[in-house]
């Protein structure tokens, strides 16, 4: 079977993460409209602890290691950098790992 | 110290002794040794007092021969006796030994220009009946409070809130604005408090109240501006300042102990302290069951060093918790940190010690630039200097060494910082932190946020700097900030004076001395920050007399732990009548809902950062706050009669 078809779609990591955003560090703001390229730090949503349990979680739901090198605003800072990040990681090395991926634009 | 109270009318209708008894009854706990007033047809006045200087002969209130001038004073004037001497040269007649004495002959020679001449920490309240005013002071960077009411042309004033509501005169409601900017600096910025209506006299000011108007003057003003170079002989005149300093906090007639953090400062307070004490020095410490917040193996190579007695308060599992509404009662506003609460165990340990004055180490780090955030305001300027640089942000994660290593890393951490603000605006060095604290404002209740209006707590900070505060360095500015919106309002009042006054132990703070501030202020940035070197005047200063594993040590801040308190344990009941749904809703300040979510997150162990802690803690202790004073009206609650007020009670009418 084609590994790249075995892991998540990019939309459906985008939606589980602004679920868990939205639970975790958005519960005392319900009105407030988490756009996909909205940035996660700038807005003050999350804080460096903050990245640490969205690390966590993302490991976890989606079967990853992401290497201390890869907490970036790069690969974390939008719900959007986040989808491109770990569908790269996924499909890069089947549904998990720890290769590096390539650099997101 | 000790406790005051009063009232002045603007017509002469008098004041009731038990009026004035109540207000006393409220604040006992600053002065179980004695209780005395006066009352006639304009004013009241009540003291609570604490023993320490003159014990047989120091009663208050305390007039002067005819009667004209007479004060209630809560506080301590180091250099009483060369005031004394001064004054009696000029033809003053002691009756006492008392420093008390010194204000009444001191206002009758100078009047309010003796406290330019104070070397102490005090608040007190004289009425001259020459000209029929009250006169109200405060020392200058607010050691000791004094809050005031105006009510129908009448004046209240106490050293705690607590009296004023006692007096049943003084209406019970919160300040929406004080509250806001607890949510912003920790404390209300004074004379702001959160209560409507109610004043905290400033530090560094006076007051007088004539024929029912006030009118408040500033006699101290922070002067941040620091010399070019290094004095050559400044290590000497430290020494000389740390050495005057502490003898003149060692003058009591009875023993005085001192608090040792494991810190620098405290160990410095108490090596001096025991080079001049005529007593086994007695020392004290609060120790932490979770290793991370444990300083006890500095405290105890202090404590052998200076063959100390010493003695330990330690704080396990649930001790902060079953404090905690005590503390509260006691702070009389809502608090960010339950730092406040192992102080407030370590005073009950050190009067059950039979200890009631203690030197702390309190001022050090706002004057020779101790904190973190002054090495992070360096470290912002040097960034942002080279904002393409991929090096020069590393440097960040080489501040707050105390919060876990993974927290501090990496590109978030970095951008909070390079991201908080201009360096063009004047609050530069302090909007991280306020930019973390107000995250408490995404709690408030909708209705609550609305009647805020336009507030804006951090453009009422920008507005009221002084001239010249741009002049200054950078750190000038920042130490500035701390000192007006940390040091005043919070360290030295929530978690420094109300805490030793809840069992009646009285903080003296040597490096609160106007005279090594104001050396300290005037030293180049470099003598006090070298590189990321903290305290290295102060560090150099003390090698020799330290043990090495002190003076070498990287400051640790004082931290309690804030969510687990409450939650990794057994749950104190109150936790969850107070943040239910129903009960917020009823308080109107924070949204249910939003509350709800921080408690779920914090039982299930997943609020760690800091954002979340200061949440919890100020939520928590804002719902205590309003039951406490805004419930019952203290009246109905506050001990009513003069019999209550114990032993020593002394009335003169």
């Amino acid at each position: 079977m084609d590994q790249q078809t075995t892991g998540p779609a990019q939309s459906e990591i985008v939606d589980r993460a602004r679920a868990y955003v939205r639970e975790n560090f958005l519960y005392m703001r319900p009105d407030w409209t988490l756009g996909d390229e909205d940035p996660l730090l700038g807005s003050g949503v999350i804080d460096s602890i903050g990245v640490i349990e969205l690390v966590e979680f993302l490991q976890g739901a989606f079967r990853l290691a992401i290497a201390e090198e890869e907490i970036t605003e790069q690969n974390l800072g939008t719900l959007a950098a986040i989808g491109r990040f770990v569908h790269q990681k996924c499909h890069a090395n089947g549904s998990g790992g720890s290769v590096r991926p390539r650099q997101v634009a | 110290m000790c406790g005051l109270a009063g009232v002045a009318r603007a017509r002469p209708q008098g004041v009731s002794a038990q009026l004035l008894e109540r207000m006393a009854a409220a604040i006992r706990h600053r002065g179980p040794d004695g209780f005395g007033l006066h009352a006639d047809d304009r004013i009241g006045l009540a003291h609570v007092r604490l023993s320490v200087i003159d014990v047989a002969g120091g009663a208050q209130p305390m007039a002067n021969e005819d009667g004209d001038v007479r004060v209630v004073y809560n506080g301590e004037i180091y250099n009483y006796l060369e005031l004394r001497h001064e004054l009696q040269l000029r033809g003053h007649v002691f009756r006492t030994r008392s420093d008390t004495e010194v204000l009444v002959h001191g206002y009758e020679q100078w009047g309010e220009g003796l406290l330019e001449r104070l070397n102490g920490q005090f608040a007190f309240a004289l009425h001259d009946r020459r000209t029929a005013s009250l006169f109200l002071a405060r020392d200058r960077f607010g050691i000791l409070p004094l809050f005031y009411a105006e009510r129908g042309g009448d004046l209240y004033f106490a050293s705690e809130i607590k009296a004023l509501f006692a007096s049943g005169a003084v209406e019970q409601a919160l300040d929406p604005e004080g509250l806001d900017e607890v949510f912003t600096f920790w404390a209300a910025r004074p004379p702001r408090t959160p209560f409507r209506g109610i004043r905290a006299l400033e530090p560094g000011t006076w007051a007088r109240w004539r024929d029912g108007a006030l009118s408040v003057r500033r006699y101290y003003t922070l002067d941040l501006t620091t010399a070019e170079a290094e004095p050559a002989d400044a290590v000497e005149r430290l020494d000389e300042l740390l050495r005057s300093g502490v003898r003149l906090r060692m003058r009591a007639d009875v023993p005085v102990g001192g608090y040792l953090s494991g810190g620098l400062d405290s160990s410095i307070a108490c090596a001096l302290a025991a080079q001049g004490s005529p007593y086994h020095l007695r020392t004290f410490s609060v120790t932490f069951d979770d290793p991370p917040l444990d300083e006890s193996a500095f405290q105890q190579a202090v404590a052998t060093q200076l063959g100390s007695r010493h003695a330990v308060q330690r704080i396990g599992g649930g001790a902060i918790a079953r404090v905690f509404p005590d503390v509260v009662r006691h702070a009389e506003t809502p608090l960010l940190r339950t730092a406040p609460a192992p102080l407030y165990l370590l005073s009950r340990l050190t009067r059950e010690q039979g200890i009631k004055v203690v030197l702390t180490g309190e001022g050090s780090d706002e004057v020779f630039l101790g904190y973190d955030l002054f090495k992070e305001t360096l470290v912002r300027l040097f960034c942002l200097r080279q904002p393409d640089s991929r090096w020069r942000p590393r440097l960040f994660d080489r501040l707050y060494g105390y919060l876990p290593p993974q927290a501090r890393k990496g590109d978030f951490w970095r951008r909070f910082f390079l991201n908080a603000g201009s360096p063009d605006d004047p609050l530069f060095s302090h909007l991280p932190r306020f930019r973390l604290t107000t995250r408490i404002r995404d709690f408030y209740a909708d209705r609550f946020r609305a009647g805020l209006g336009a507030f804006d707590a951090l453009g009422e900070l920008r507005q009221s700097l002084p001239p010249g505060f741009m002049g200054w360095s950078p750190l000038g500015r920042a130490a500035y900030l701390e000192i007006v919106t940390l040091l005043s309002p919070y360290l030295l009042a929530a978690q420094g004076d109300r805490m030793a006054m809840a069992h009646g132990v009285e903080a003296r703070v040597p490096f609160l001395d106007h005279r090594l501030v104001e050396f300290a202020l005037r030293l180049p940035d470099r003598s006090r920050l070298r590189g990321l070197r903290e305290k290295a005047i102060l560090r150099r200063w003390a090698e020799g007399t330290l043990p090495p594993a002190i003076t070498r040590r990287p400051k640790q801040p004082y931290r309690a732990p804030d969510v687990p308190a409450f939650f990794a344990g057994t749950e104190p009941e109150y936790v969850a009548e107070l943040l239910d749904a129903a009960s917020l809703q009823r308080t109107g300040i924070f949204n249910p809902e939003a509350v709800t979510g921080l408690v779920r997150r914090c039982r299930a162990g997943l609020a760690t950062g800091v954002g979340e802690n200061q949440a919890l803690v100020a939520i928590l202790s804002t719902e205590l706050w309003h039951r406490e004073f805004l419930g019952a009206p203290a009246r109905e609650r506050a001990p009513a009669s003069s019999g209550e007020l114990g032993a020593g009670a002394s009335i003169a009418a």
